[in-house]
C-alpha cells in the first residue's frame, strides 16, 4: 500500500509526484467502492430493507420529513407511539442521520432520480462509510503522510467493528456519527498543522454536524480539550493550538445549542466543563507567552509570578464554581452513561437498566478479535511510530487511541469508536513497517547489482529509489515538523530545509536497512496478515453483520427457510385493523409496529417513561382478567406477542418475559418475581408455578399451541409446556403467523348479559372509561 | 459459572449463631473471656476439641451466644478473606465498645472454625448442607458481608447491642503526617521542575510506556475482570489439583486468561516496532537476520495462538472463500 504511494518531497520529477497523486486518487475511489461494496451483503442475501427496530424509527422520522419538510419536522408531536402521552419527536432526536437522507432524497429527486426514500435510507450507513474511509485517509495523512493515510483508509473501509453499525440497512445514527467524527478530528489536526482560521471555521461545523447525528459528539468536546491541556502541559504551546482551540469551543458550543435535543445541555451538563476548563487556561497560556515575547528575561521573571499566582486563582474559582454546579445538579451532573465510563462499577451498582442492556456489558476479549481482529496486533507498533517522532498530530491520534480503547474496555458498544483510532494506528504501523522492508528489498537488490562500484557511489545511486518508496519515518516526522509553521512561512520554508534533510538521510540511510531474505519473508507475512485481516472482514460481513433481524432465515439440510413472520403480521394489522386502533407489545416491537403497521403503540424503543413500560409488563404479567382491565383502560384493541417455540427463534416474548416481571414488578409491587420462578428458574413446563401458567404472555404464547404437534413442545426451552389445554375468555386470538412467530390477539368486547357480579364489574370499569375523576386504577 | 463460584461462597460464609441462656457454668465462661483476650481482634479459633467442649458437651441451655465464621484458608478466596476481616472488626467494636459491662461481653462469644478441623465443619452439617443450612440459620439478604450486617444480626438474634463498628482508617496517623512532610518537601522541587519543563510529564517515554500499559490493560480485558471481579484461574471441578485458565464461551474469560491473550496481542505489535525502530539500526547484518527471522517466528505463533484461541472460544469458525471447485473433501 504504502509502496505504491508517490514521494511528497525530494524527487525532482514532477511527473513522479503527479503519477503518484493520480495513482492516490485511484486508490481512494477504490477503497470508496470497497467499503460501499462489501456493506451490501445484506441487500444480496436478504433483500433491501431496513434492518432491526431503532431504524425502523429513523425510517419513519425521515418518511415524515421528505414528505412534510422541515418546520413540520421540528415541531412534529407524535400522537402514535406511548398512547395516550405521545411523544416530542422534534426536540428528542438527534436529527443528523434524517436530515442527511432527506437531503440525499431531496437532492435525487430535484435531479429527477426517483429514489424512495427507503432505499436512500438503506444506502445511506455504506455511503457514509465510504466518506469515513476518506476521511480517515486525510487524518492519517495529516500525522503520518500519505502512505500511512491510504493504508489507514483501506484498513477503515472493512473494519468489522463499523461495518456491524453500517451495513446497508443498518439506518441509525453512528452511521454517519463516524464519518463526521473522523472528519471533525482531521479538521482538528489541519487546523494544528496549518494555523489556519479558515479550518478552524470548517472544524466548528463538522463539530456541530457531529452533534446533530450523536450523542457521542462528547466523545469529541473531551478529547480535544484533553490534548490541548497535554500539549499545554508538555509545553507544546502554539498559536496553532490557540488558533485550533479557542474557535472550535466558541463557534461549537453556540452551533452545538442550536440542536434542540442538546440545547442548553451544552454549557449546562458537566461533559461540557472540561472544554471551558481548558478554554480558560489556554487563555492564561497564551497570555504568559505573550507577556514572555514583549518583555525582557529579567521582567518576565517577575510577571511570571504575578500572572500564575492571577491564573491560579482564576482557575481556582473556576473550579470551585464546577465543583459547586456539578454538586448541585441532581446527578451530580453526570449522565448516567458517563458516569458509568469513569467508574465502571457504578452503572451495575445504581442503574439496572444501563447494566441490563448487553452492549453495555465490559467486553472480553474475543470481542476485540472479531470486531478490530489482527488490528489488535498492531496498534502497538503504530503507538510506538507515532512517537517517533512525537508532533502535534501524532499526540492526539495517540490520546485518541488511548482514550477509546479504555472507553472501549468499559463498555463493548464504545468499540466503534475505537475502530478508527486501530485503523489510524495499524496504517501507520503498516506503512511504517512496509517502508523500511521495500526499502531494505530495494537498497540489497541495487547493491548486489552495483557491487562493483564504489561505496559512496552506492549510497547516492540507491539513494534515489530508496526515496520514492520509503522516505523513512524520520523523513515524514520532519515533514509534518515543518508543516507546523503557519500557512504563509510553508511553502517557503519547505524548499530550503528540504536540502539538509536529503543530505543527512543519505547518510542515515545505509544504516536503516535489514537483510534481503529476511524482509521478503517479514513482507510476505505482513501481507498474510493482511490478507487474514480481509478474509475476515469478508466473514463478519456477510455472515456476522447483515442480518437484518427483521427478516430471518436458518440454513437446514433441506435448503434455506426465510422466515418472514414479522411482515407478515405488520401488514396484517395494516390492513385488518383500524388505523386508530391501539396495539399493546412488549417495546421492542414499538418501533416496528408503528412504522410498518402504521398503529398506535403503547410504548417503543425511546424508552423515556418507565411506568408505561411497567404497565404494559405488568398486564403481560398478570391473569387474563385483571390483564384486560388494564389494556382496556389504555384504549388497547389489540395484544401482539412474539413466539419462538415452534421453530426455535430464541429472542422471544417469553425469554423477555422475565424483563417484563422485573420492570412491572420494580413499579407496581404486588407482581413479585419470586411467584414466577421455580428454584430461581423462570420454567414452563410441568414445573411452573400457578401464577406463571395463568399469566397472560404464557396463555397468549402457548394458547392451541398444542394442537400443532400433540404434545406441545417448545423448541426455544426444549421442553413440553405446562398447561397444554386452556381456553381464553378474555382475549380472542384474530391472527397467527405462518410459522407462529407472532400471534396478534384480540380484546374481547365487554358482555352484554348483566348478572350479580359482573354488573359490578362492568359498572366500575365502564365508570373508569367515562368519566375520568372518578378513574380507578385497576391494576393495584 | 459465576453462580457455581457464588455457590461455593454461601457454603463457607455460613455463620452459625448458637443462642442460649440461663444455668451458670462460670468455668466455661471464665475460659472463653480469657481465651477471647489473647486471639487476635477476639475472635476465638475453635478446633475439634474445643467445639465439643463449648458447645456439644455443655447441656442446653447454654449460659453464652457464640458467633461462628466457618472460615477456610485453603480455599483462598478473597470475598471470603475480605468477610473475615470486617467479622474481626465486629468482633472488636463488640468488646471495646462494651468494655466495662461484663455482663453484655459474657454473653456473647464470636468464633471461627477453619475447615482443616473437618470434624466441627461435619457437626455442623456445613459440607452436607450447603444452601440450606444457610437459609435455615438466617435470612440470605441480612448478612451481606459487611461488619454493619453481621452486628445486626448478632443484635437481633441475642438482643445485645454491638455498637458502632471500630474501623481502622485507611492510613494511619504516622503514614499521613510522613505523606504531608513528603509533599512539604518535594513541592519547591517540583515547582521548579515544572517551571522548567523537566518534569516526566516531558518525557516522551513516560507517555509511550502510559499509552501501551492502557492498551494492554483494555485489549486483556482488565475492565471486565474488575467489573465481573473474576479470579484469575479456576480450578477444576472434578479434579481439584488441575487448573483452568480458558473459559470456553465468549461472554465470560478468566483474568490469566485475557492478560496472556492481551501480552499476545502486544507482542506481536512491540516486536514490529523493535524490527522498524531499533534493529534497523544494528550493523551487523547476521545479527539482524537472526533477529528478524526469531521475531517473525513468535509474532506467526502468536498470531496462530490468538485464531486458535479465538476459534476454540468463540466457536466461529472463518470462512475462506475458496472456489467451490477447489474444495477437496
Amino acid at each position: 500500500m504504502a509502496t505504491l504511494e508517490s514521494p511528497p518531497l525530494g524527487t525532482p520529477s514532477a511527473m513522479r509526484s503527479a503519477f503518484g497523486t493520480v495513482l492516490s486518487a485511484l486508490i481512494l475511489l477504490l477503497i470508496g467502492v470497497l467499503a460501499f461494496s462489501i456493506r451490501l451483503f445484506s441487500v444480496i442475501k436478504y433483500e433491501s430493507v431496513i434492518h432491526e427496530f431503532d431504524p425502523y424509527f429513523n425510517y419513519r422520522v425521515t418518511q415524515f420529513l421528505s414528505k412534510n419538510g422541515i418546520y413540520e419536522f421540528w415541531n412534529w408531536f407524535d400522537d402514535r407511539t406511548w398512547y395516550p402521552l405521545g411523544r416530542v419527536i422534534g426536540g428528542t432526536v438527534y436529527p443528523g442521520l434524517t436530515l442527511t437522507a432527506g437531503t440525499i432524497w431531496w437532492a435525487l429527486n430535484a435531479i429527477n432520480i426517483p429514489l424512495s426514500v427507503e432505499t436512500v435510507c438503506v444506502f445511506t450507513a455504506p455511503v457514509f462509510s465510504a466518506f469515513a474511509s476518506w476521511a480517515t485517509y486525510l487524518l492519517t495523512k495529516e500525522v503520518k503522510g500519505s502512505g500511512a493515510g491510504l493504508a489507514a483508509a483501506a484498513l477503515l473501509a472493512m473494519v468489522p467493528s463499523y461495518i456491524s453499525r453500517s451495513v446497508a440497512g443498518s439506518y441509525d445514527n453512528e452511521a454517519v456519527a463516524i464519518f463526521a467524527l473522523i472528519f471533525t478530528f482531521y479538521l482538528y489536526i489541519k487546523t494544528l498543522n496549518t494555523g489556519s482560521l479558515f479550518y478552524a471555521t470548517l472544524n466548528a461545523i463538522a463539530y456541530f454536524y457531529m452533534v446533530c447525528s450523536w450523542g457521542g459528539y462528547t466523545f469529541i468536546i473531551n478529547l480535544i480539550p484533553m490534548h490541548v491541556l497535554l500539549c499545554i502541559v508538555t509545553g507544546r504551546y502554539s498559536p496553532r493550538l490557540y488558533i485550533a482551540y479557542a474557535p472550535l469551543v466558541v463557534l461549537g458550543t453556540l452551533l452545538a445549542a442550536l440542536v434542540p435535543v442538546v440545547g442548553f445541555n451544552a454549557v449546562l451538563t458537566s461533559e461540557h466543563f472540561a472544554s471551558f476548563l481548558v478554554f480558560i487556561i489556554i487563555h492564561v497560556v497564551a497570555l504568559v507567552y505573550y507577556i514572555k515575547g514583549i518583555l525582557s528575561p529579567k521582567m518576565f521573571k517577575v510577571a511570571v509570578t504575578l500572572v500564575v499566582s492571577i491564573g491560579l486563582v482564576v482557575c481556582l474559582i473556576v473550579v470551585a464554581v464546577l465543583v459547586a454546579l456539578v454538586a448541585s445538579s441532581p446527578t451530580g451532573g453526570w449522565s448516567g452513561r458517563s458516569l458509568s465510563l469513569l467508574d465502571p462499577t457504578y452503572a451495575s451498582k445504581y442503574i439496572p437498566i444501563i447494566a441490563s442492556v448487553s452492549e453495555h456489558q465490559p467486553p472480553t476479549w474475543p470481542s476485540y478479535f472479531m470486531d478490530i481482529n489482527v488490528l489488535a496486533f498492531l496498534v502497538p507498533a503504530g503507538i510506538i511510530a507515532c512517537f517517533s517522532p512525537l508532533s502535534d498530530a501524532s499526540s492526539f491520534v495517540v490520546l485518541y487511541i488511548v482514550m477509546s480503547v479504555y472507553f472501549s474496555g468499559v463498555m463493548v458498544r464504545l468499540m466503534l469508536v475505537l475502530a478508527p483510532a486501530a485503523c489510524i494506528m495499524s496504517g501507520i504501523a503498516l506503512s511504517q513497517a512496509f517502508d523500511v522492508f521495500t526499502a531494505s528489498i530495494k537498497y540489497q537488490l541495487g547493491r548486489s547489482a552495483n557491487s562493483k562500484d564504489d561505496a559512496e557511489d552506492n549510497t547516492s545511486t540507491n539513494n534515489a529509489p530508496k526515496d520514492d518508496s520509503s522516505s523513512g519515518k524520520t523523513d515524514k516526522g520532519e515533514e509534518v515538523a515543518k508543516e507546523r509553521p503557519s500557512k504563509k512561512g510553508k511553502k517557503k520554508e519547505r524548499e530550503p530545509a528540504d536540502k539538509p534533510s536529503v543530505k543527512s538521510k543519505i547518510l542515515k540511510k545505509r544504516a536503516l536497512v535489514l537483510p534481503l531474505e529476511a524482509s521478503i519473508v517479514a513482507l510476505l507475512l505482513l501481507i498474510m496478515l493482511g490478507a487474514f485481516y480481509v478474509i475476515h472482514c469478508v466473514w463478519a460481513a456477510a455472515e456476522a453483520y447483515s442480518a437484518p433481524s427483521i427478516v430471518l432465515t436458518s440454513q437446514s439440510r433441506d435448503g434455506l427457510h426465510v422466515f418472514d413472520d414479522f411482515r407478515e403480521s405488520y401488514a396484517w394489522l395494516s390492513h385488518n385493523t383500524d388505523v386508530d386502533d391501539k396495539v399493546a407489545s412488549w417495546w421492542d416491537y414499538g418501533y416496528q409496529t408503528t412504522a410498518m403497521a402504521n398503529r398506535t403503540v403503547i410504548v417503543d424503543n425511546n424508552t423515556w417513561n418507565n411506568t408505561h413500560i411497567a404497565t404494559v409488563g405488568t398486564a403481560m404479567s398478570s391473569p387474563e382478567k385483571a390483564a384486560w382491565e388494564i389494556f382496556n383502560s389504555l384504549d388497547v384493541k389489540y395484544v401482539l406477542v412474539v413466539f419462538g417455540g415452534l421453530i426455535g427463534y430464541p429472542s422471544d416474548d417469553i425469554n423477555k418475559f422475565l424483563w417484563m416481571v422485573r420492570i412491572g414488578g420494580g413499579v407496581f409491587p404486588h407482581i413479585k418475581e419470586a411467584d414466577y420462578l421455580r428454584d430461581g428458574n423462570y420454567r414452563i413446563d410441568s414445573e411452573a408455578t400457578p401464577t406463571m401458567l395463568n399469566c397472560l404472555m404464557y396463555k397468549l404464547s402457548y394458547y392451541r399451541f398444542v394442537e400443532t404437534d400433540g404434545k406441545g413442545y417448545d423448541r426455544v426451552r426444549r421442553t413440553e409446556i405446562g398447561k397444554k389445554n386452556f381456553k381464553l375468555t378474555h382475549f380472542e386470538e384474530v391472527f397467527t403467523s405462518h410459522h407462529w412467530m407472532v400471534r396478534i390477539y384480540k380484546l374481547k368486547p365487554q358482555k352484554n348479559r348483566i348478572r350479580g357480579r359482573a354488573k359490578k364489574l362492568k359498572l366500575k370499569t365502564s365508570s373508569g372509561l367515562d368519566s375520568k375523576p372518578a378513574k380507578k386504577n385497576p391494576w393495584i | 459459572m459465576a453462580d457455581h463460584t457464588n455457590l461455593s461462597h454461601r457454603f463457607f460464609l455460613s455463620i452459625a449463631l448458637l443462642s442460649t441462656v440461663a444455668v451458670t457454668e462460670p468455668d466455661l465462661t471464665g475460659e472463653l473471656v480469657s481465651l477471647r483476650s489473647s486471639s487476635e481482634s477476639g475472635v476465638i479459633r475453635l478446633n475439634d476439641e474445643s467445639v465439643s467442649r463449648f458447645i456439644t458437651s455443655v447441656s442446653i441451655p447454654r449460659p453464652y451466644s457464640l458467633i461462628i465464621f466457618f472460615n477456610s484458608i485453603n480455599l483462598n478466596s478473597e470475598p471470603l478473606q475480605e468477610f473475615r476481616r470486617e467479622f474481626g472488626f465486629v468482633s472488636a467494636s463488640f468488646t471495646s465498645n462494651n468494655n466495662n459491662r461484663s455482663d453484655v461481653t459474657d454473653k456473647l462469644f464470636f468464633c471461627e472454625i477453619d475447615s482443616t478441623d473437618s470434624e466441627a465443619f461435619h457437626r455442623f452439617g456445613i459440607r452436607s448442607l450447603p444452601q440450606i443450612c444457610l437459609k435455615a440459620m438466617m435470612e440470605e439478604d441480612d448478612v451481606d458481608g459487611t461488619a454493619e450486617s453481621v452486628a445486626e444480626f448478632v443484635e437481633s438474634r441475642t438482643h445485645l447491642t454491638v455498637g458502632p463498628i471500630h474501623r481502622p482508617p485507611l492510613l494511619s496517623k504516622t503514614q499521613i503526617s510522613v505523606i504531608a512532610t513528603l509533599i512539604a518537601i518535594s513541592a519547591p522541587f517540583l515547582i521548579k521542575k515544572v517551571l522548567k519543563g523537566e518534569t516526566v510529564l516531558h518525557n516522551s517515554r513516560v507517555w509511550l510506556y502510559g499509552a501501551v500499559f492502557v492498551y494492554f490493560f483494555s485489549v486483556s480485558g482488565t475492565m471486565h475482570n474488575i467489573i465481573k471481579s473474576v479470579p484469575l484461574f479456576l480450578t477444576d471441578r472434578e479434579d481439584s489439583n488441575k487448573l483452568v485458565f480458558f473459559y470456553e464461551g465468549s461472554q465470560y474469560q478468566l483474568g490469566a486468561e485475557g492478560f496472556s491473550v492481551g501480552f499476545l496481542y502486544n507482542a506481536v505489535g512491540l516486536l514490529l516496532a523493535y524490527v522498524t525502530n531499533a534493529l534497523v539500526r544494528v550493523r551487523n547484518v547476521n545479527e539482524q537476520r537472526v533477529v528478524m527471522m526469531l521475531v517473525m517466528v513468535v509474532s506467526l505463533l502468536a498470531v496462530k495462538r490468538v485464531v486458535y484461541l479465538d476459534n476454540w472460544k468463540t466457536g466461529y469458525q472463518i470462512q475462506m472463500y475458496w472456489p467451490s471447485s477447489w474444495q477437496w473433501h
